[in-house]
């Protein structure tokens, strides 16, 4: 295959073409950086969750000792009331799993959140050590409308301090961000749709402008590939561009609006950083060109008349 | 239909109808035609006789609507969308308004047909002034098309078509743009083409060059074949 014939055009398809190209990479760049901005907002609600549990959630304390908020805790939790409380969690039907923090689990979650200065849980006489931390149990629900019947099995059981569901606490954080992420996966889908009705017109239009040349190349046999070549390569170029495009505004998005903006103002909680943004270009860098090259590869023999 | 029938004929309709979508007659009746190797055949007949629809069956741009074309020792009906290509490699075709690329030179044009089908630059520098040459264009290959008279574009059209050596040429209507001398010189440049073995199955409305060649003629009228002579005119000779 002569790579110069195909460059060259590639070179004079995307400069015949320009404003139409411009259109179709700025809207990509535009749509996919939305749906990027989607993705992310997904993955901060998984950080979310990790970190404050979700509102499928519910969270079981376990008794430790001297707690004179909790009269019923007067020892810590024994191994036979800690099987009962499982089995009971077991047996429930709205309980779809559970997961058990240990004293040194939960001791480390509290050092990760830094709310309390390590150098005071460390050293000869810290405030408090792992043994103080209680033992929690994390309920995951199959539904969070139906946790009354779970709590209301447990919370009467010997060894268990108290009970809190996340709903009432997490929830409106949960609906902030599925709010904005359903709003830039919705406005990414109406774009995207522009973008995809815009590299239709491309190729109707390149196709009009070469109709001469596709028709000879048809005649004297050049295959499909070949024929179809430039215009795959522009819609690739198309959405290298887009996805580059995108991947700066994720950056910039990234640095200033969550390093360097939110992360500061919430110390300790874990927000989307540059590990989700890769993620994001990396999920973009597939989508982006699969959105220009699979219409082109359709139209291409639409218009092209194979 | 055994593969042995095809041997030696390089273009053979048989009981070929194609009939477009409406009402109408057939664009093809039944037709049966067989051409042979290094044969030269004028296809004649009165616009919508069904000469161009003939060409594009042999051309593969469309199959028939029932009986059989075979192209080259392809039957063109069952021929896979994807060997469509190779087919074409070993057609030369030549048009009344000749296509040529108007932003490439002479040799860029002839060229283009070698590069789309994947032959290497060396291939190319070597074959295209050879080409060039043969249609009488040798010194002519950096001029643009709007610098050339009509019977030198039509050259160039007959070079782009030679250029991969095809097995058949296939022109449709090659002199309707060109006065009748220049008419002449492009039929003996295709007298020569054929001369080399090439077979050439040319539709015309131009009395004068199938009078003055007396080569085989088929009349199509109607969609059927109403004449087939081995050296025939133009029209009926009474």
């Amino acid at each position: 295959m002569q790579l110069r014939h195909v460059s060259t055009n590639l070179r004079q398809g995307l400069r015949r073409n320009l404003s139409m190209h411009a259109a179709v990479i700025l809207t990509l760049f535009v749509s996919l950086s939305l749906a990027g901005i989607g993705i992310m907002f997904s993955k901060q609600a998984d950080l979310t969750a990790e970190a404050i549990g979700n509102e499928l959630q519910i969270s079981v304390t376990l008794c430790v000792p001297n707690e004179s908020d909790f009269p019923q805790c007067v020892a810590e939790v024994t191994p036979e009331q800690e099987a009962a409380i499982i089995a009971a969690i077991k047996e429930n039907p709205e309980a779809r799993s559970y997961e058990v923090i240990s004293k040194e689990e939960g001791f480390e979650k509290i050092k990760e959140l830094g709310v309390i200065d390590e150098k005071q849980l460390e050293g000869d006489n810290p405030i408090f050590t792992a043994a103080d931390v209680p033992k929690t149990i994390r309920i995951t629900l199959k539904d969070p409308d139906e946790y009354a019947g779970v709590v209301s099995a447990i919370q009467n059981l010997d060894g268990v301090r108290d009970i809190t569901t996340a709903r009432e606490l997490v929830g409106p954080v949960f609906a902030t961000i599925d709010a904005i992420k359903w709003a830039a996966w919705g406005a990414a889908a109406i774009l995207v749709l522009a973008a995809v009705m815009l590299v239709a017109n491309t190729i109707r239009l390149a196709a009009l402008a070469r109709r001469k040349e596709i028709e000879i190349m048809r005649l004297v046999g050049a295959s499909r590939i070949f024929i179809a070549l430039p215009f795959v390569l522009e819609a690739l170029f198309n959405a290298i561009v887009g996805v580059a495009l995108a991947a700066g505004a994720l950056a910039a998005f990234t640095r200033w609006g969550i390093i360097k903006g939110i992360d500061p103002k919430f110390d300790g909680f874990p927000f989307v950083g540059w590990p989700e943004w890769g993620y994001t270009v990396a999920v973009l860098a597939v989508v982006g060109p699969l959105l220009t090259i699979i219409p082109t590869l359709l139209l291409t023999r639409k218009y092209l008349r194979f | 239909m055994g593969r042995w029938r095809t041997v030696g004929s390089v273009i053979r309709f048989e009981k070929t109808t194609v009939s477009y979508p409406g009402p109408g007659a057939p664009a093809l009746d039944e037709v049966s035609i067989n051409v042979d190797k290094g044969e030269f055949v004028f296809l004649v007949g009165a616009s919508g006789s069904g000469k161009s629809t003939a060409l594009k069956l042999v051309m593969r741009e469309m199959r028939p609507t029932s009986g059989r074309v075979y192209v080259a020792g392809k039957e063109i009906n069952r021929l896979a969308a994807w060997k469509v290509p190779r087919l074409r490699r070993q057609i030369g075709t030549v048009f009344q308004d000749f296509r040529l690329l108007s932003t490439k030179s002479v040799s860029e044009n002839v060229a283009f047909a070698l590069q789309v089908i994947g032959r290497s630059g060396r291939d190319i520098r070597k074959t295209v002034p050879e080409t060039l040459e043969l249609v009488g264009l040798a010194d002519k290959g950096n001029r643009m098309p709007d610098e050339l008279s009509g019977g030198e574009q039509q050259r160039v059209a007959i070079a782009r078509a030679m250029v991969n050596d095809p097995m058949i040429l296939v022109a449709d209507e090659p002199t309707g743009n060109l006065d009748p001398a220049t008419s002449v010189g492009i039929l003996t440049l295709f007298e020569h083409i054929n001369a080399s073995g090439t077979t050439v199955l040319m539709a015309t409305h131009d009395h004068g060059v199938v009078d003055r060649m007396r080569k085989r003629v088929i009349e199509l009228d109607h969609g059927t074949v109403v004449r087939d002579e081995a050296s025939g005119a133009y029209g009926f000779e009474h």
